[in-house]
């Protein structure tokens, strides 16, 4: 159990600087995921708060104690790999009780915690095996295992479960979510996956080009992004972003984009007449329209996924993603009035990607 | 059906027309060594297939040591196996501590040091001998038994370091920072984590240099001349000082001392082949 904080955190690989200035705080017992693009630093932020990376300049601190000079075994950690590295040479209840055997614990009670653990991760059958006589999921399952022996204050994933295939990854992610839940450890996880971050964070931290994008739970995050790149990141599809100039008149207010087309928004937007935007629409906040007089849009794909079906259309010079529910009578090449939910509509500065108020 | 039979029976007759040559090439010193060590004196060069009398007398005079040329056999014996077994184990030390810092801990000029080691290869180890010599002159060490297992650690070394780095470069490092997260110091990691994976190829390097200095001769020649300090095969060597040898003895002995080798080579075979590390990461 454990705060972590991090303070103006910067590192560099020789001249390159990858982490630029970045500080936020994880609350006790927080389920914080870093997520963002290959490269975005955030695998990096997380070896550095496991002390595998020395720090360049700024404080990471754990229950408020600075730790950028201790070493990894003394910051009380785990750490569970992308590649599980499990130690091959050794089996399963030997893995998990390796830390505290270095620690040199009472035998008796590393064997109870190793069974408890085991226990937990439904191990129990495994313990004698070694890794290569396991699945993906169980080897995933005992590094888990080996974390949890250690009983740490801060739990550490790195992209755990990048290697398990489609299906078991979402069965892995609702396991460690639940192991979290009865754990209540403080947990950073790391993950390129928008979806697993939705869906087992309690605040996301976006990050591009080794800085934070936006920080919030993954409500606010989809709701209010702040820019664009947070607004295209999280979300799946990715939201419908068209350039055009925003207009007013007769007491309406639209986003007119190439091609003549009109954007339909709430009068109520902030903004003057003729400046530039970004207008930035989800899938799901598309609908077909009954009214002929919202935005056409040529039907270039169609393709059902049962309950929902997800339309490829073209407006003006634009494609766009529509997500409509049940199964609309749509043919490609035939032109259908796009609804839009006025309300849920993202304005932003185009030369920048801030949002606008 | 028969398309693929035929191709299936084309590869092994060009595997064949390969394998046999290679095995005649092979087996054929080998059968020269037991038809002299088997024949009676005098008939060992009368150009028979197989002796009339195959006869083990020859083994008996050596072991019996009943020959002036074999008067120390058991003494030069044991001292091929100890300088051997010295020189395979110090050199195993050396290079697979080497590897653990030039390769995990990632010392600072630790590569240089290596490619530094390996570049003496350009230089044939028999243009070091008499430099080796001096040296080990120099050091008091000549017709001492050190002389020669450190100069064969000396000629072993470069090359076990080399392929116990590119051996260890193959560990992935998760483990070793799944070691360090779990409190282990780096000696902890060398002896716990590292050894126990490493051993396959700890063997093959280790049954490399063995096999070096027990089949060195121009090095033991020259730093170990006394009779009593020598490897046997040395002494094997000075069979042919005379004009007279004893081909059937000589060829006894030289059976025997393949023997070793062959039978370490044996032993030790499985190790040479790795796999050890199967499920230690998802690759």
């Amino acid at each position: 159990m454990a705060t972590v904080s991090f303070r103006d955190v910067e590192k560099s690989f020789g001249s390159t600087k990858v982490i630029h200035g970045i500080g936020f705080d994880i609350a006790d017992g927080e389920f914080t995921v870093l997520v963002g693009p290959s490269g975005c630093g955030k695998s990096t932020l997380l070896r550095m708060l496991a002390g595998l990376e020395e720090i360049s300049g700024g404080t990471i601190a754990i229950d408020g104690h600075v730790v950028n000079d201790v070493e990894s075994k003394d910051r009380d950690i785990a750490m569970v790999f992308q590649s599980y590295a499990l130690y091959p040479h050794m089996t399963v209840a030997d893995n998990m009780g390796f830390s505290l055997k270095l620690r040199k614990a009472d035998p008796m009670l590393t064997k109870e915690r190793v069974a408890h653990a085991a226990k937990i991760l439904n191990l129990g059958p495994y313990l004698g095996r070694f890794p290569r006589e396991l699945s993906g999921g169980q080897r995933q399952r005992v590094a888990m295992g080996r974390a949890i022996v250690r009983d740490p204050k801060v739990f550490l994933f790195d992209e755990p479960l990048s290697n398990l295939d489609a299906k078991l990854r979402v069965a892995m992610r609702a396991e460690i979510k639940a192991l979290h839940q009865r754990l209540k450890t403080t947990t950073v996880y790391v993950t390129h996956d928008q979806v697993e971050a939705m869906t087992m964070a309690d605040r996301i931290v976006v990050m591009q080009d080794g800085r934070i994008e936006q920080i919030g739970t993954p409500l606010e995050l989809y709701d209010h992004p702040v820019n664009l790149f947070v607004a295209q990141f999280i979300g799946s599809p990715a939201m419908n972003v068209v350039t055009g100039m925003l207009r007013r008149g007769g007491g309406q207010a639209w986003v007119e984009a190439d091609g003549g087309v009109r954007w339909p928004l709430a009068a109520t937007v902030a903004g003057n007449d003729g400046q530039a935007v970004a207008y930035g629409v989800r899938p799901s906040d598309l609908g077909v329209a009954a009214d002929e007089r919202a935005v056409p849009a040529e039907v270039i794909v169609v393709e059902p996924t049962g309950a929902e079906t997800e339309l490829l259309v073209r407006v003006g010079k634009s494609e766009i993603v529509v997500v409509v529910h049940g199964r609309p009578r749509a043919e490609p090449g035939a032109t259908i009035p796009l609804a839009v939910d006025q309300a849920a509509v993202h304005l932003f500065d185009p030369t920048n990607g801030a949002a606008l108020a | 059906m028969s398309t693929l039979t035929l191709k299936k029976a084309s590869t092994e007759a060009k595997l064949l027309l390969i394998g046999i040559p290679v095995a005649i090439w092979t087996l054929l010193p080998i059968y020269h060594l037991t038809l002299f060590a088997i024949s009676p004196r005098g008939q060992a060069v009368s150009g028979k297939l197989w002796p009339d009398r195959p006869t083990l007398d020859n083994f008996a005079v050596v072991f019996h040591q009943e020959h002036h040329y074999l008067g120390h056999f058991w003494l030069q014996l044991w001292n091929s196996v100890l300088i051997a077994v010295a020189a395979g184990a110090i050199t195993l030390f050396v290079a697979t501590a080497a590897a653990f810092a030039i390769s995990r801990l990632r010392v600072k000029g630790g590569r240089t040091i290596m490619n530094l080691a390996l570049f003496t290869y350009f230089i044939p180890a028999a243009f070091l001998a008499v430099p080796m010599y001096k040296t080990m002159g120099n050091y008091g060490l000549l017709n001492s038994q050190w002389a020669l297992i450190l100069a064969m650690v000396t000629i072993a070394t470069p090359y076990a370091i080399w392929v116990l780095k590119q051996a260890s470069d193959k560990l992935p490092i998760e483990l070793d920072e799944a070691a360090r997260i779990d409190g282990a110091t780096p000696l902890q990691l060398f002896r716990l984590v590292y050894l126990p994976l490493m051993l396959p190829s700890m063997v093959a390097v280790g049954t490399y240099a063995l096999l070096l200095a027990w089949n060195e001769y121009l090095y033991a020649f020259l730093l170990l001349s006394d009779d009593r300090s020598t490897t046997l095969g040395v002494a094997l060597g000075s069979f042919l000082a005379a004009d007279d040898s004893p081909w059937e003895l000589l060829m006894a002995t030289g059976l025997l001392y393949a023997l070793p080798p062959a039978a370490i080579y044996y032993a030790f075979k499985r190790y040479m082949v790795g796999g050890l590390t199967a499920g230690a990461v998802k690759s």
